[in-house]
This record gives structure tokens, sequence and C-alpha cells, in this order.
């Protein structure tokens, strides 16, 4: 007999045997996230936007945030940003095509982050007001590492895809074949691992600004 | 003398003597006991969120067959491969073997409970492979040859000023300023491209999703994608018991998980990993291997302990236990410590081994408290010390102690009489809420001190509460 087999029969022994019907556990699985409001914490504020931005800069996720009406003011955003921090005008950006369409004039522009990248802009799909996150999903358009080596992230959301929950997104996707990886982003890199204290920018971005664009298409948060 | 060949007693000890683990232990636990808290607070819907949780998993358990089968389904035609190991050894030769099929020098790790279990750094260095630690209090305990004190915070032995000297002798940039945003920054440019040059990572996972067959991992510094990114074989290790049947519930495991474990609402990083390298994919690696490992798991299932298999691995429990407090991780002498360490310790190293660890326990209670999926820990630590002492294991004296707690256990009459004067008796001892070298205490008040007493016992508490109904 295989370990597999091995295995199995041994859950099997000890749970007793029994038939299982797969479409009536589906049931009693989706029974137990039935009522999430009861289990799920209270946003911030009505508005998702407004909620989303008020967790985003809570000390806990301690990032930046900002709004802009149309993603064309993006390079501009980002231009202050580098200013009032004094970083060279360079930038990795992230090879999406919303991003790629912008006008980058004025700064030095490639596509591939290095190790020690100071700065790079990306594109998230989706916002989470809940915890204040964003969501990326590895593609053509998404490299992982992006996401990760840059000291600082700059990522532009658009208002009317912030979701109220993590459970919106799950929901949203469900059924859907997944990327290689799903990377729920909240905040910057942080550590506690000398002596419980939080210090940022530990293996990932010591810091993160979200500019969200637009208007969201659903004012009221459910 | 080795440490694991020391007594429990002897262990205890020589901690209890070790002023400066005192002080790293209190640094860590009290301010997770804090920011829990603070989490808590801002979670009115815990309880309602914890008998979901519990929910959940008991689902699972009762389905694991189901599970297991729906998760190696999906992840096989994600392109992943799934392996199935049922005792350390084979898991740990699984992933060696991978290694060196994939000719690996060097290997990247993501701290994970379970590797530490099947002995995984161990074999590693035996198989004469790098191994890399990139998690900060994995690399902390790397650099001083020891081992994970806490499931959380593997370092948490150490003070600040022990990783600043460690960091200033071992690293190739060290830190020049005496601050921990210093130190970290050190780890990270030491870590940096061992990151991009290993050939293989190796990582665990927070839960294993059943309808995508996509491995969830959880962490605050973002070394877990990382690790996996840049390699081409990306290998994880996970127990069975990290079944959950969709994302959704993840997610409602998740807001219990880290609230319980940092105070965060949420880890800055989450990531679900489905499958090697997609078609157009920037970066990932080609291979993906899953190591599905059983070790015990479906012997507790057997022999009344599957209420362990709901635990997530938060360190609430420990964060909370008084003797943890006192005595830190290491002298529990295993992989897992505190109390969820007692109940799981006797299972992997067996009852012989271990018996002193369910004894080492005040039946305080707060541990089921703050568990978030309400594990009943010092139910299932009776349960070992009940079977310790069927199968004979215990010295006389200890056989005497339990002789005079099975005899009030039959009276509780009597018992209730005889802890009303101990408490009281301890109390006189007492200053300001602590108990100071009360005889019979001996070496344990010698350099500690014992929390005092509530001013009533909970039964006594318990039933004025009845009373008034
Ligand atoms: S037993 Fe409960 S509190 Fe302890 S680590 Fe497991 S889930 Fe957390």
């Amino acid at each position: 007999m295989s370990t597999r087999e091995a295995i199995l029969d041994a859950v099997r022994g000890a749970l007793g045997h029994k038939t299982v019907d797969g479409a009536a556990l589906r049931r009693e699985a989706d029974a137990l996230l039935a009522d999430l409001p009861a289990i799920r914490p209270d946003l911030l504020a009505d508005g998702l936007v407004e909620a989303f931005i008020a967790r985003l800069v809570t000390p806990k996720v301690a990032a930046t945030a900002e709004r802009i009406a149309d993603a064309r003011e993006l390079p501009a955003a980002v231009a202050r940003y580098v200013e009032a921090r004094g970083l060279p005008a360079a930038i990795a950006l992230q090879p999406a095509a919303v991003l790629q369409a912008l006008d980058w004039s004025g700064f030095d522009v490639h596509d591939r982050v290095a190790p020690d990248e100071t700065l790079a802009v990306g594109f998230a799909r989706w916002g989470i007001a809940e915890t204040g996150s964003l969501v990326f999903h590895s593609d053509a358009e998404t490299p992982i590492l992006a996401n990760f080596l840059p000291l600082h992230h700059l990522v532009m959301v658009r208002a009317s895809t912030v979701l109220a929950y993590l459970d919106d997104y799950a929901a949203a996707t469900a059924g859907q074949r997944p990327p290689r990886n799903v990377n729920i982003i909240t905040g910057a890199s942080g550590t506690t691992d000398i002596e419980g204290s939080l210090v940022l920018g530990a293996h990932g971005p010591r810091y993160l600004h979200v500019v969200i664009v637009g208007e969201a298409t659903d004012q009221s948060a459910r | 003398m080795e440490e694991a060949t020391l007594s429990f007693k002897a262990r205890a000890e020589r901690a209890l003597a070790d002023p400066t683990l005192k002080i790293a232990i209190d640094r860590t636990t009290g301010t997770a006991e804090r920011k829990r808290a603070v989490a808590m607070s801002q979670f009115p819907q815990f309880d309602a969120a914890r008998e979901r949780g519990k929910r959940i998993k008991d689902h699972v358990i009762a389905n694991l067959d189901h599970y297991l089968l729906e998760f190696e389904r999906n992840a096989i035609a994600s392109g992943a491969k799934v392996y199935w190991a049922a005792t350390a050894g084979e898991a740990s030769q699984i992933v060696v073997r991978l290694c060196k099929e994939a000719g690996a020098k060097r290997v990247t790790r993501v701290k994970s409970m379970l590797g530490e279990e099947i002995g995984l750094p161990h074999a590693l260095d035996e198989a004469g492979i790098e191994r890399v630690e990139t998690d900060l209090a994995e690399h902390i305990v790397q650099l001083g040859g020891d081992r994970p004190s806490h499931i959380v915070w593997p370092s948490m032995h150490r003070t600040r000023e022990q990783v600043s000297e460690m960091f200033k002798r071992l690293h190739r940039a060290p830190h020049q300023e005496e601050t921990i945003e210093a130190m970290v920054d050190s780890a990270r440019r030491e870590l940096r491209d061992k990151f991009l040059s290993a050939d293989v990572a190796i990582s665990g996972a927070n839960f294993l999703i059943a309808d995508t067959g996509a491995t969830c991992t959880v962490t605050n510094e973002g070394n877990a994608e990382l690790t996996t990114t840049p390699p081409r074989v990306h290998i994880v290790t996970a127990g069975i018991e990290k079944l959950v049947p969709s994302m959704g519930h993840a997610i409602a495991m998740l807001r219990l998980l880290v609230r319980s474990a940092t105070g965060a609402d949420v880890t800055q990083y989450t990531t679900f990993h489905c499958g090697p390298k997609q078609p157009g994919d920037r970066d990932g690696p080609e291979e993906f291997h899953i190591v599905l490992v059983d070790n015990g798991r479906t012997r507790m299932l057997r022999e009344g302990l599957k209420e362990m298999l709901r635990c997530i691995r938060c360190g609430a429990c420990m964060n909370h236990c008084v003797v943890f407090r006192q005595l830190g991780g290491h002298v529990y002498g295993g992989t897992y410590p505190g109390p969820m360490g007692a109940v799981l310790t006797p299972v992997l190293d067996g009852l012989e081994k271990s018996r002193d660890l369910p004894h080492a326990c005040t039946m305080n209670g707060k541990c089921q408290e703050v568990c978030p999926v309400a594990i009943p820990l010092p139910t299932l630590l009776r349960g070992w010390r009940d079977r310790s002492w069927r199968e004979g294991l215990e010295p006389a004296s200890v056989r005497f102690g339990l002789g005079m707690h099975a005899f009030f256990a039959l009276r509780p009459g009597l018992y209730r009489m005889a802890t009303a004067i101990a408490i009281r008796v301890m109390r006189l001892f007492s200053r300001g809420g602590v108990v100071r070298g009360m005889p019979g205490l001996g070496a344990w008040t010698a350099y500690r001190e014992f929390p005092a007493p509530a001013k009533r016992s909970f039964m006594e508490m318990y039933k004025e509460q009845e009373n008034q109904r």
C-alpha cells in the first residue's frame, strides 16, 4: 500500500466509514460562511474609498494615500512623491498597460526591478477597505518581485475596484482559474522579530504609497 | 551538557537562573499580549468569529479524507506535484531528494513550524545543501546555532543586545548604530543576494485551499515571496490538518490567526501560491512541489486529540501562559512550546520522554480562553496526565501528587475547602499581586515571582454567580 493510501485509510479509520456526498459537503461548507457581518470587523467609514484610506493610514498599516481624479495625473503624483523625499527621478514601472500608456517624460523609466531598486510604481487590481490591502495577480503585466524588491512602492488602484471585504475579493474571483500568485499586500514590510517591536522595511518595501484614481461606482459600504 | 539530553527539571532550573532570558521573554510576550488585547477590543465580533473558526476546522477534520483528495486533485490540475509522507523522516527525505534532483547547492527557506517539526533544517545540513533562513527570527536562530523558542517569534529568547553582537560578528556589512532599525537593515543587506541566487525555495503553508489546490503563506517581512519567486523550484511542506474548503474559509481563519498572533488585523503579506509559473508570467518557479505530512496527525484523530488539529499555530496560548513566560520555549524540549506544545510533544516525541510537560501547567485556563479556535488545552493536558499515570510512567513523587489530585477530584467539597485555604495562605506571602519567597515553592520563587492567586477561587466565584441567577 502506498503512503498516500495508508494516510487516507488511517483518516477514514479514525473518522469511521461513511460515504461522502460532495454536494452536501459543499452546502455545509458554504453555510459556514453565512452571516459574514457577524464574524468580521466593521469598516472605518461609510464610503468604501474613505474606509479604505482610513485603514491605510492607521499606524498598524502605516501606508500613505492620496486621491487623483484621472490616471493621467499619476506621473505628476509620482513627481511630487519623488521630490518631497529627495529621490532620484528614476522608476521601475510595472509592465502594466494602464501604466505604460501614461506620459512619463521627465522620468528615467525601466521595467525590470533591480535588487536595490529605490522606487517602483505598480498597479493593483483591487483594494480592500476592511484591511487597507492591495491585491495583485501574477501575470504578464505583473512580475511578483516588483512588489517586494523596491524600497519605496507606489501603487495605483482604481476607486471602482475598492471592495469592502476580503470576502468580496474571494467572491469576485471564485470559480476562475487562480493565478500562480495572489499577493494581498497590506502596508510596508515589517518585522517584530527583535523584542517584539515593529520595524518597517524588513525585506520588502519600507514605504508604501497608494494612489486612488477616480470615484467609486458604489459609494456606500455594505 | 547538550540541552536536549537534560531532564525537564534541569532545563527549567537552567532557564530560571538565566536573567537575560527572562528579560527577552518579557519584552516580546508583554508586547504581544498588549497588542492582542487592543486588537480584540476593536473586534467585538471575536467571539462569534471564534465559534465559526472552530466549526470550520471541525468540519474539515470531520471530512479530512474528502478535502485531502479534493486538494490533491486541484493542486495536480494546477501543475503542482503532490507527495505524501507518513513520518517526519519520510517528509525530510522527500524534500532532500527533490533538492538533489534539482541540483541545488543553495536553498532558501521561509520559516515553517512544520519544517522544524520534521527536522528539515538538520536534514538539509546533513545532505550538504547550503540552507539560508530568510525569516529574520530564523536567521537569528541560524546565526546563533540554536533552536526556535516560540512559534511566531522563534528568536524571542534573544535580547537586542545579543542580536547586535551576533550581527556584528557574522554579517558582511553590519550595522553601526545600536538601533533595532539598523540591525534589521543589516539583515536586509546580508540576505538580499541570497534570495536571488538560490536554486530551491522551501516554504510551509498556513492554509491549503481545497477547491483550488493553492497554498497560503502569511508573513510580515515579505520574505516568503522573495524566497519563493526567484528559484527554479518551490517546495511546500504542510501538515494534513491545514486544509480549508475555500479561500473564503481561509479569510475567516486569517482574521482570527493574525489578531491572535501579533495583534495586527492582517499580515502585511498574504499570498496564495497555486502551481508553477504560468504561460506569460514574468517570474516564478518552473516546478512546484507539495509534500503533505501526517507525522502523528492521524494518530491524534484516532486517539482523542482531534480538537488539537484545529490549532492554527498563532502562539497566543504561550504568550499568555504563566509557565512559558517564566521558562521560555527551549525548556519544553520539542518543536512546539507552551500549552499547545505540551499537548503536541507527547504525540511527536513520545509520552515517556515528555511526560513532564503536561504537568508544567497551573490549569489557570488562560490558554483556552485566548485560543482563537477554542481548543480545550487544559482538558487535553489532563488527558496526558491521566494517561501517563495509567501507563505507570510517573515517578513516585508525582504519583503521590496525582494521587492527591484524584483524592480531591473525587471529593469536590474537600477540594474546595483545601483550595480556599491554600489561596488564603498564598496571599499571606504576596505583596502587590505577586508571591515571593513562599516556603515550598523553593527554586521557583528564588528567581521568580509567582502571580498571586485571585482573592477567591474560581469555584467560589462561580458558585456565587450561580446563586445570583
Ligand atoms: S492552541 Fe490555540 S492559542 Fe495555541 S497556538 Fe494553537 S490556535 Fe493558537
